[in-house]
């Protein structure tokens, strides 16, 4: 079973996030902010678990969700990033793709859409 | 959002309308008038910070909680938006207190089973979130005058029992309540890159 890890510093984001994609069988980790996220991820990466997909916020106290993906593909260059966040900017979005974002969706987003997007991300 | 100047104490007073939300780091007085909206104040006391949000969710909850609700996707995205401005300023959701009022049952306002889902949905917000709950005043049959100041999270509130039905704010957030009913269908914007 792959594993997804959720990063965004509300617990009800989170928890929606898990409650959407349970359904289609992924085991769902979840961190507070960008650096809970990085040991959540060394932790996996010990375990041996498979990680098929990071959804990461942006703005997070201690660490952003930028800086979260900078420090990520440090170390893991191919598994997907999804950023979840209610920034809409355009340059805001330019710097995730810059970073090594694999998407970029914008809150509100319907459990349905999230599911299709993750599959799509997921392979 | 409207601004004026030095309305008391030398401050400006900055008014905002249903649907609206307001940050600042700035000493001033924040102000709006709510029927069966909810209007969430949040303050930050070490930072010195707050700020306003006037919404509703459009529409009643499920059995199960907030997170695995639709409808509760435009509460949660609404306060999103005002903790994310304390998030950019150095602040942490986990610090912030709130004041909540409004939902009130008021002709031409939303209908009760609404009014009651927003009540339950700020609240399981709150707790969810733990975000301290320092004072409330929901419910019953009347509009509220609120005045905030967001550097030191002080609330003033004034019940109007004999609103006039014409007013400017009435009729903004009658406006503002049947958008929300009308767009409550969420689409969702995504763009997934090369």
């Amino acid at each position: 079973m792959k594993t997804i890890l959720v990063i965004d510093d509300s617990p009800t984001i989170r928890a929606s996030v898990e409650f959407a994609v349970k359904p289609i069988g992924m085991d769902v980790k979840q961190a507070e902010n960008g650096k809970k996220g990085l040991e959540v991820f060394s932790s996996l990466n010990s375990s041996g678990a498979e990680l098929g997909l990071v959804i990461v916020d942006v703005n997070m106290p201690e660490m952003d969700g930028i800086t979260f993906i900078k420090e990520f593909r440090k170390s893991d260059k191919f598994t997907p990033v999804l950023v979840l966040t209610t920034e809409s900017e355009e340059d805001k979005i330019k710097e995730g793709k810059c970073v090594g974002a694999s998407g970029w969706m914008i809150k509100p987003f319907k459990p349905a859409d999230l599911v299709a997007v993750v599959e799509k991300l997921v392979r | 959002m409207i601004k004026t100047d030095n309305y008391r104490e030398g401050l400006p007073l900055y008014v905002i309308y249903p649907g609206e939300h307001f940050f600042t780091d700035q000493r001033c007085y924040v102000n709006t008038v709510s029927g069966s909206c909810l209007v969430l104040c949040l303050y930050d006391p070490h930072l010195k910070i707050g700020g306003m949000g006037h919404f509703i969710v459009p529409g009643t909850l499920g059995t199960e909680g907030i997170y695995a609700d639709e409808i509760a996707e435009h509460g949660i995205y609404n306060i999103e938006l005002l903790v994310a401005d304390f998030v950019k300023r150095g602040g942490d959701r986990r610090s912030l207190k709130a004041k909540i009022f409004g939902a009130g049952y008021v002709v031409g306002g939303a209908v009760s089973g609404v009014v009651n889902s927003n009540i339950r949905f700020i609240h399981e917000y709150l707790q969810r979130e733990a975000i301290e709950l320092m004072a409330e005043d929901l419910g019953g049959n009347f509009r509220r005058y609120l005045l905030f100041k967001p550097h030191t999270g002080e609330a003033f509130r004034k019940t109007l029992i004999n609103n006039d039905s014409n007013s400017e704010f009435v009729k903004l957030e009658k406006e503002y309540i049947d958008s929300a009913f009308r767009n409550k269908e969420i689409k969702t914007n995504y763009l997934l890159f090369e």
